[in-house]
């Protein structure tokens, strides 16, 4: 028989050992996804690194200097055994070392992706928050309609957004918004004819250039949302507390925020999930509307056989999906008290 | 509606209340043409198996039935109140918590498992506009201190905190604590240990008195009828069957099912063989009579003119029998059933697909 | 309940299943058109990636005359850069991309059955490390994995495609079907054909497999949808060489080629595949829908 948890301090706990737990996999995971680049990067055909030190040689170097250069350049080492250079590899990330970035000559791969980020970020967050707040009030109406027309067509609606890829939705808004109906810019950040800055025009014309990247990652990721709202109201709608409200008499608005609550809780594990497919997906929104994020850059690097910026790249947008992940987590931890609580929760 | 703050028990006439299930086959009856008085400041007991409409009949006096279900006939008139069938919209609203307090089953969940109890106590009371929420805070701790728990701690906790037969008593503190005089425990004891069960029984009864309460206790445990209730109304396929003071009919049923019910109960002492089930299934929403008497399917003591004839409904004092053979005496239905099944206690939940679920 | 009461019901259960199995799904078809324009849609892609590459001859004539033309009844949807007819490059270029979706299907299904089996069956230690593995695939991104992988492989055949995809792709299944053998096993499935004896191998053979089909069945078309997503995708992204015919392939010249989103010209070369994209969720969409209906007893009833 359970009695009275004491939430208090045990609570505070059971929520950092989840946090903890959350780190150590997050760890394990980067280590996993370094790994994977380290191997592919010393297994590209042709070995370009050690290309590079035996040219640089060849050109007269002395091969300290040149073992030097090439690692600065690539963040690797070009000699020494598998093992070694693993190792050196590591070092170097664990001093957030990552090199230096080919296509952009001169800056280190760091940089460059810190600049990017925020092309990735910005827009991936407007577009989940723009789609989870619609998808969720959709998704109400559609579980409370639910023997209606309007229902069913919010329902269908939503399993064949649910069902497109990103791509296809992007290029069907790009098709319709930029050729057929040119009223929305084709690709970019903002006009060049703007200084960048605080001012109306260059603010005016980033929200213009931002409009069908976010709209894609909305509708992308809308489907799931309507989907999942409605088949979880219509579960806590059968639930017993909910009628026993309304036998107490409660008033309609309560008894709506007690079910609105109840059903959005499950649909934060769905969040993470959805964070990390869009990061996933901004590599093609962002190839679509030439936009510079990081799923861009990712592309770049290898077409343009800068492999320190791939792994680089590759490795952010891991560390942005882990990040995604925990916070989802412990928002639900918030607001479920059976988690907080750190008993035998559901 | 205004709230009348006297403090005497309500009573209840339900008269010829019917309720329908629309379901693909039309529109079925749940309950049919119940006749059935709660007299004020007594405990009145329902008896019957799953898919008998007892829980339909609980939630009729709230004008509460689910859909598809509704109240397709008859009136419930609760004194101070009116008849409830008429009620609608806020004024409805206003006579649950207010008037009738519901307690739910017990192993089911009745509160919102996201929100600690004492923050849905201050929801119910301004739901009902209550202005001194502190002074309702207070009565609920001391209700629930009363039922034999810490009422501080208990309103600091969520529902996962709380055991089987607090959650219980959490139900009937909610149910009270807006001071409804006239108090609804839907299968109170259902999936509570043995000593839980007698503890919530003895609340029962003793708030009961306490607050000079009318209360309804619907069950499928003739053990708990025969432990809190003053009267005692059986019912079978929507129907009241039978009904009068508890001792009496325990003591010398006059219906055939009453009868079947009370040999269905296995004895602490004595032969276990010689507790017999009722042979047969109690009937489902679709498979109800539409004409005759409910019963006869199963009943031992069957006659041609229950397939046609609605059961006569007879009047003897307090008590009320309907059957046809009611008044041929009780040897003709001590025959032992033919088909001998599972031993249970009580009368049994037999997985049925009625309106139990709805 | 006692096992011998569980089994015979179960079996009972399964055979009456078969026999109505047909009915049923007539009349769940009859019951919603749209389910039938699914199964439609769905043959018709099928007869498209076999048959369809015959009709056309090895290499695609081309009209050096008309390139970029507008639609017209020679050329349904125009024609591409070289004036090739547009129509003709979906049909051909679907074998590659349904082939690489089936491979990839089947590739998901039976690892993530097997896994999601094992681990449900056996739980304990080999169900937490593998859920823990299978937690890590879930999590790193598919997509920019795929991407790096193919700096050092190219995937030129179908077949190698969709077993990069499978070997990428299982993890859902895996956590789905072990979802499912956990809740079947809290049913006393599992316990009671231990009581009759029952070899571990009939167990999951006999009794678990067979009532998790169609689930695994629509997961398998669901995998078949995600594959064909991926690898046009990757091909569109154009960090593949162009090996084959391949909707990705005209996505990509399409866009950075004849600068579909900029010109109305290249538009037709653009809609044609992501037409035959749509179509095909839709087919499968409707088809698992159907499916849906046909073994969730519960959703009939409503």
């Amino acid at each position: 028989m359970t009695l009275i948890g004491v939430p208090g301090r045990s609570g505070v706990i059971a929520v950092a050992r989840r946090l903890a737990g959350h780190l150590a996999r997050g760890l394990v995971m980067i280590l996993v996804v370094t790994t994977i680049s380290f191997l592919i990067i010393r297994n590209i055909p042709g070995d370009p690194m050690a290309a590079k030190y035996e040219k640089l040689v060849e050109q007269g170097m002395s091969p300290e200097a040149a073992q030097q250069a090439v690692n600065v350049l690539y963040g690797f080492m070009p000699t020494g055994s598998m093992w070694e250079q693993y190792l050196d590899y590591m070092k170097g990330l664990a001093r957030l070392d990552l090199g230096q970035s080919l296509t952009v000559p001169g800056t280190g791969v760091s940089t460059v992706l810190m600049s990017a980020a925020k092309w990735t970020l910005i827009p991936v967050l407007a577009g989940t928050l723009l789609s989870f707040l619609v998808g969720i009030i959709l998704g109400v109406y559609a579980a409370i309609k639910r023997q209606g027309k309007l229902g069913d067509l919010l329902a269908i609606s939503g399993s064949l957004l649910h069902g497109v890829p990103q791509y296809v939705l992007a290029l069907l808004l790009g098709a319709i918004f930029t050729t057929l109906i040119p009223i929305l810019p084709a690709g970019g950040t903002a006009d060049i004819m703007f200084e960048p800055g605080f001012n109306a025009g260059y603010i005016g014309s980033l929200v213009q250039h931002a409009t069908l990247p976010v709209v894609t990652y909305a509708l992308a990721s809308y489907g799931g949302w309507i989907l999942a709202m409605k088949s979880s109201v219509v579960t806590v709608l059968g639930d017993d507390f909910i009628l026993a409200a309304e036998l107490r008499g409660m008033k309609r608005s309560i008894i709506f925020r007690y079910i609105a609550r109840n059903a959005i809780l499950p649909l934060f594990t769905i969040l993470a999930l959805s964070l990390g497919l869009l990061f996933g997906g901004a590599i093609f929104i962002e190839r679509i509307f030439n936009y510079p994020g990081l799923g861009l850059m990712l592309i770049d690097s290898i077409t343009g056989r800068d492999y320190a910026l791939m792994g680089g790249a590759f490795l952010l947008i891991t560390v942005a999906i882990i990040i995604a992940n925990i916070a989802a987590d412990l928002l639900y931890t918030v607001i479920d008290p059976r988690v907080r609580s750190g008993g035998e929760a559901a | 509606m205004s709230v009348t703050s006297d403090k005497r028990a309500p009573g209840v006439r339900i008269s010829d209340l019917s309720v329908v299930y629309r379901t693909p086959a039309g529109e079925l009856p749940a309950v049919r043409g119940i006749d059935l008085e709660l007299v004020p400041g007594t405990i009145t007991g329902v008896v019957g198996e799953s898919g008998s409409g007892k829980s339909t009949l609980a939630l009729s006096l709230l004008n509460a039935v689910q859909p598809p279900g509704r109240i397709s006939a008859g009136s419930v008139e609760i004194d101070g109140l009116g008849d409830v069938v008429a009620l609608g919209g806020d004024d409805l609203r206003r006579a649950r918590g207010r008037h009738v307090g519901y307690v739910f089953q017990a192993a089911q969940s009745s509160l919102n498992p996201l929100k600690t109890v004492g923050k849905q106590l201050l929801d119910l009371g301004r739901s009902h506009d209550v202005e001194d929420l502190p002074g309702l805070v207070k009565e609920a701790r001391s209700l629930l201190d009363r039922m034999g728990m810490d009422g501080a701690r208990v309103l600091d906790s969520h529902q996962h905190e709380l055991s089987g037969g607090m959650r219980q008593r959490v139900g009937i503190m909610l149910a009270l604590v807006l001071n409804a005089h006239l108090v609804v425990l839907d299968e109170p004891t259902t999936a509570l240990d043995m000593i839980t069960q007698a503890t919530i029984l003895r609340i029962i009864r003793e708030v009961h008195e306490e607050r000079g309460l009318t209360t309804l206790v619907i069950t499928h445990d003739l053990g708990v009828v025969a432990e809190v209730a003053d009267r005692l109304a059986v019912m079978y396929g929507g129907r009241v069957v039978e009904q009068g003071p508890t001792r009496e009919v325990l003591g010398d049923p006059r219906h055939p099912y009453t009868r079947g019910l009370l040999q269905a109960i296995p004895r602490l002492v004595g032969d276990i063989d010689e507790a017999r089930a009722l042979p047969g299934r109690p009937p489902t929403l679709g498979t109800i009579p539409a004409d005759g008497c409910v019963f006869r399917e199963r009943c031992a003591v069957r006659m041609d003119v229950c397939e046609t004839g609605e059961p006569p409904v007879l009047t003897q004092g307090p008590r009320i029998v309907a059957c046809h053979a009611a008044d041929m005496g009780p040897e003709a239905v001590t025959e032992p059933a033919k088909e001998r099944q599972t031993v249970t206690a009580g009368v049994g939940d037999t997985p049925t697909t009625g309106e139990e679920q709805a | 309940m006692t096992a011998t009461t569980i089994m015979p019901e179960a079996r009972t259960a399964s055979a009456t299943l078969r026999r109505n199995f047909w009915r049923g799904v007539w009349r769940v078809m009859k019951r919603k058109p749209s389910r039938m324009v699914g199964v439609v849609i769905m043959a018709g892609f099928a007869f498209m990636g076999i048959f369809g590459p015959m009709l056309y001859p090895e290499r695609l004539p081309r009209d050096t005359s008309a390139l970029y033309a507008a639609p017209s009844w020679a050329h349904p949807f125009g024609t591409d850069f070289e004036g090739t007819d547009v129509l003709a490059l979906v049909v051909t270029g679907s074998r590659y991309v349904l082939l690489t979706g089936l491979v990839t299907a089947v590739i998901t299904v039976v690892l993530g059955a097997g896994i999601g089996l094992f681990a449900g069956f056996r739980r304990g230690r080999w169900d937490s490390v593998l859920m823990r593995i299978t937690d890590m695939k879930l999590t790193i991104p598919g997509l920019p994995l795929l991407l790096v992988l193919s700096t050092i492989w190219k995937f030129t055949s179908a077949i190698e495609m969709g077993l990069v995809l499978g070997l990428l792709g299982w993890g859902g299944v895996a956590r789905a079907v072990r979802a499912q053998t956990l809740s079947l096993r809290e049913r006393g499935f599992v316990e009671a054909a231990r009581g009759l004896g029952l070899s571990t191998t009939h167990i999951i053979g006999k009794e678990l497999l067979p009532s998790m089909a169609p689930y695994i069945a629509m997961n398998m078309l669901i995998a078949v949808t995600g594959a064909v997503y991926a690898q046009v995708g990757l091909f569109f992204l154009g960090v593949l060489p162009f090996e084959a015919n391949n909707w990705g392939v005209m996505l990509n010249l399409a866009v950075f080629g004849g600068g579909a989103l900029t010109t109305t010209a290249a538009l037709p070369y653009l809609l044609a595949p992501l037409l035959a994209i749509l179509l095909l969720t839709l087919g499968i969409v409707l088809v698992v829908d159907a499916m849906d209906e046909i073994f969730n007893p519960r959703l009939r009833e409503e």
